[in-house]
């Protein structure tokens, strides 16, 4: 039929939907996006992790960020796949038990999100104490608040706080907490773009006058600390900025892993998708955040280079580590070194700024966790109460079997040296659950196919072989080598004997909460089984 | 007795079939359709001549070249929950510009699958003994209640109170108000007073009473929505959840307290909550992805429901 001139041409219409519930119009990426960016927090974990680069000789920290996060992308892939296939809240545990069995599913799942996250909250007291209540005290020159958090009392009190404001967060519910997250991450842009203006806008000549100034009036260090830093902590084995040392490179990616590993942290928390463009824009915005969070540590660390200088840089994460440093052992947050050109009071704001990524991502400590105890609690491996929640929605068991346990594992991470040195291995035992779920990724257009095939990824292949099982095999190829890595060589500080067992005792509880779960509801005359398995359709 | 209750199949015929096999699956006396057992959408699979047929679904266009190719994507769409029709491209553009005319078509198509399932149930289950009881929800139009009533083996349950095994089932569809105005909504009160009239017929000890709610309670963990902004997007990329349940259902269960109530509506908000000494269920809904979620329950009229299990087939 021909078009009149003036009218818009007639669009084939592929779908006549009807009024229906919960027919919406898609979400925004930008704001999955922000979400995915808390996950991979370049500000918490990746400055943190990246003071631990000096520990890997010759390697190029830079190189390291762009390879990892290049290669990183299969694993939004193997996830944005996974949540396209098995919408479920849950993710982990839902897919592995699913796919493979409800055993494994549990297992990994419950060590992986919940009993190792009770660990993951020192860590995460670890970076406030300093990124937030040491430069702020330093700052405000309370100098026994400083060393404070030096002591097993101090770590004990921060992981405290971390702890509460986590459970505060959860208890708020995931509405509060979104727009908190959408919040912090805005005023945490804020802070970092001034932070990027300041080192773009000063020499390094000024940083080296700054430094020696603010070292000893703030953080009582040595005169000329600038050249003091360089000569306690420069040491021959550091790794140039720009070095193509890629043997060296490539192993300094298992500990960039601590960073960037995470861009599906929320994946156990979706629902419903409709298509294949849903599909489409969970990779956008997992992706897009991990390639953006990659393009804005590449952006700090040659601002570092530019300004601080590589070899000051590294060699102020030596010194700190070694215990020579020249700020009174506090830690070279880059955030405070790049305040210095500013007055005190501006330091405090922007580092102030500079917190809300923190306070925007401490509540994933016990987000995803919530979901798992909720998943597993509805299929009744865990007692019904597990997933209590009072009328006005609270979680305040689930909080409690979040919170519990883990202010009393800080207090041994505080107050005991072994006990810390089992918890080494936090972050190899989430990277094993994500090696479930890649199985069960790379596995599911055989396990399940009629769910596969009806879902939008099934178009999607790579030479005649399905996207999710190719985008699988690279990300399980990355993870193997990392654990392997992590068990091989203690330079990544997760090789401990002592840890390895700990951990193994922590997935044998797990693996004994379900048979006994299993034999309990079985005597009661409940088959566990009838919840994984699938009805015959026809 | 063991219920098993399924709910949201939303046209999908995938969910209906291994609904009817649940009962031996599970070993169920009883079948319990929570709701909103019609599809959403109509997808026009296009007549380009010549023997050639092309169709778009979840975005993705698919050329046909055999009767069987259309024939196997007819299928497909089926199974997902929709309602496939043969058309050309002179008849899609008519339809597309006249809404009562695509209306029209789509009911006819929606009808005439709650048919064939009636059917099927009579083909599966007829003179098994066993009971199934479908209640249609507030998506559903009510023309879906005339086939259900007038079919043979499938027992309506909407308004009404079901005698099984000594329990009684009270049901309804009705929700309180949603933003996409649905077939069977009103406002808290007029849903108050419509749960009070069905529940009024009830002859039982609320030890053997079950209530059929569609629409869950309000904030029992079982309401838990994507908030939505104006223009019906989903806040903050579907994270910002909030409590959309029925205030009238979450009274009629405190003052009556049943021993089980069975909920649907909120297909995210999958699973279990006491209200007092109420068991309340919503097995959720993954309809679109074929797999049915539902609840296995055993009940003996003692206090409390005796076992029960959300499953996920």
């Amino acid at each position: 039929m021909a078009t009149i001139a003036g009218e818009p041409p007639y669009q084939e219409r592929s779908l006549f939907v009807r009024k229906a519930t919960g027919l919406v119009r898609g979400w925004s990426v930008h704001d999955a996006f922000i979400y995915a960016a808390f996950s991979i927090n370049l500000i918490t974990l990746g400055l943190y992790i990246f003071s631990f680069g000096p520990f890997i000789p010759k390697a190029s920290l830079l190189l390291a960020v762009i390879l990892s996060g290049a290669y990183l992308v299969f694993q939004t892939v193997v996830y944005a796949a996974l949540i396209a296939v098995m919408p479920r809240a849950g993710g982990d545990y839902v897919w592995v038990s699913r796919v493979i069995g409800g055993g494994l599913g549990f297992t990994l799942a419950v060590c992986g999100w919940w009993f190792i996250n009770w660990h993951w909250v020192p860590i995460y007291a670890n970076i406030l104490t300093k990124e937030f209540f040491q430069p702020l005290g330093a700052i405000l020159g309370w100098s026994g608040f400083v060393s404070f958090f030096n002591e097993p009392k101090g770590i004990f009190t921060a992981s405290v706080i971390t702890a509460l404001l986590a459970a505060f967060f959860i208890s708020i519910g995931m509405r509060g907490y979104a727009r908190l997250q959408k919040v912090c991450f805005y005023g945490g842009m804020l802070g970092l773009l001034i932070i990027f203006g300041l080192l773009i806008f000063h020499t390094k000549t000024a940083f080296q006058s700054s430094f020696n100034h603010y070292a000893v009036k703030t953080y009582h260090g040595p005169p000329n600390a600038y050249a003091a830093t360089l000569k306690k902590g420069t040491y021959s084995g550091a790794g140039s900025l720009g070095g193509l040392a890629f043997g060296s490179t490539i192993l300094l990616i298992p500990m960039i892993a601590f960073f960037n590993l995470w861009s599906n942290w929320g994946a156990t928390l979706y629902g419903e998708v409709r298509g294949a463009s849903d599909f489409r824009k969970n990779i956008t915005a997992m992706a897009g955040a991990l390639v953006a969070t990659s393009i804005g540590a590449v952006i700090f660390i040659l601002l570092i280079a530019h300004t601080m200088g590589w070899n000051f840089y590294n060699s102020a994460n030596n010194a700190f580590w070694s215990g020579t440093d020249s700020m009174g052992g506090v830690w070279p947050y880059p955030v405070t070194l790049a305040t210095f050109f500013v007055s005190p009071w501006l330091q405090f704001i922007v580092i102030l700024l500079m917190s809300m990524w923190f306070f925007g991502w401490v509540g994933t400590v016990f987000l995803t966790a919530s979901r798992v105890i909720f998943a597993t609690a509805f299929d009744r491996i865990l007692p019904e109460w597990a997933a209590r929640v009072d009328k006005r929605g609270t979680p305040y068991y689930a909080i409690l079997i979040m919170l519990g346990p883990s202010l009393i594992i800080s207090y041994f991470y505080a107050y005991n040296s072994t006990f810390t040195s089992w918890t080494l291995d936090a972050t190899l035992v989430i990277a094993v659950t994500f090696v479930g779920s890649t199985v069960a990724a790379g596995i599911l257009p055989w396990r399940k196919p009629e769910i596969y095939n009806a879902s939008p990824i099934a178009k999607y292949k790579v030479a005649g072989v399905p996207l999710i099982t190719v985008s699988a095999v690279a990300f399980l190829a990355f993870l193997g080598f990392c654990i392997y890595k992590w068990l091989q060589d203690g330079v990544y500080g997760s090789n401990n004997h002592g840890s390895l067992i700990y951990m193994g005792c922590l997935y044998g509880v797990a693996l004994g909460i379900y048979i006994v779960s299993r034999i309990v509801r079985r005597r009661q005359g409940m088959d566990l089984g009838m919840v994984y398995n699938e009805i015959p359709a026809e | 007795m063991r219920l098993y209750f399924a709910t949201d199949v939303h046209g999908s015929e995938t969910c209906w079939r291994k609904f009817l096999n649940a009962a031996e699956h599970y070993k169920a006396d009883v079948l319990v359709l929570g709701g909103d057992m019609t599809g959403k959408a109509l997808v026009p699979i296009i007549d380009d001549g010549g023997g050639k047929w092309h169709a778009t679904l979840l975005e993705v266009r698919t050329d046909m070249t055999t009767e069987e190719e259309v024939a196997a994507f007819e299928d497909k769409v089926i199974r997902r929950g929709y309602y496939p029709f043969r058309t050309d491209p002179a008849n899609l553009q008519k339809l597309s510009e006249d809404e009562s005319h695509w209306h029209g078509l789509f009911q006819e198509k929606m009808l005439e699958t709650v048919e064939k399932w009636m059917r099927m149930a009579d083909e599966r289950l007829g003179g098994t003994g066993i009971r199934i009881m479908c209640s249609p929800g507030n998506d559903d139009q009510f023309e879906v209640d005339e086939i259900i009533e007038n079919a043979k083996t499938v027992e309506l349950g909407e308004g009404r109170v079901v005698d099984l095994d000594g329990f009684q089932v009270v049901s309804t569809g009705w929700s309180n108000r949603t933003p996409w105005h649905t077939y069977r909504e009103e406002d808290e009160p007029d849903l108050r007073a419509r749960l009070e009239a069905a529940i009024s017929q009830v002859t039982v000890s609320p030890e053997r009473v079950i209530f059929n709610f569609h629409c869950p309670p309000y904030r029992s963990g079982l309401d838990d929505a994507p908030e939505l902004t104006e223009d019906m997007m989903l806040k903050d990329a579907g994270r910002a959840v909030k409590p959309v349940g029925s205030t009238a259902v979450r009274e009629a269960i405190e003052a009556h307290e049943p021993a089980l109530s069975l909920h649907g509506h909120i297909h995210e908000s999958r699973g279990n909550c006491r209200i007092g000494r109420t068991l309340c269920i919503n097995p959720g809904s993954s309809y679109e992805q074929g797999d049915l979620m539902g609840a296995v329950v055993d009940v003996d009229g003692k206090k409390k429901v005796k076992r029960f299990l959300l499953t996920s087939g």
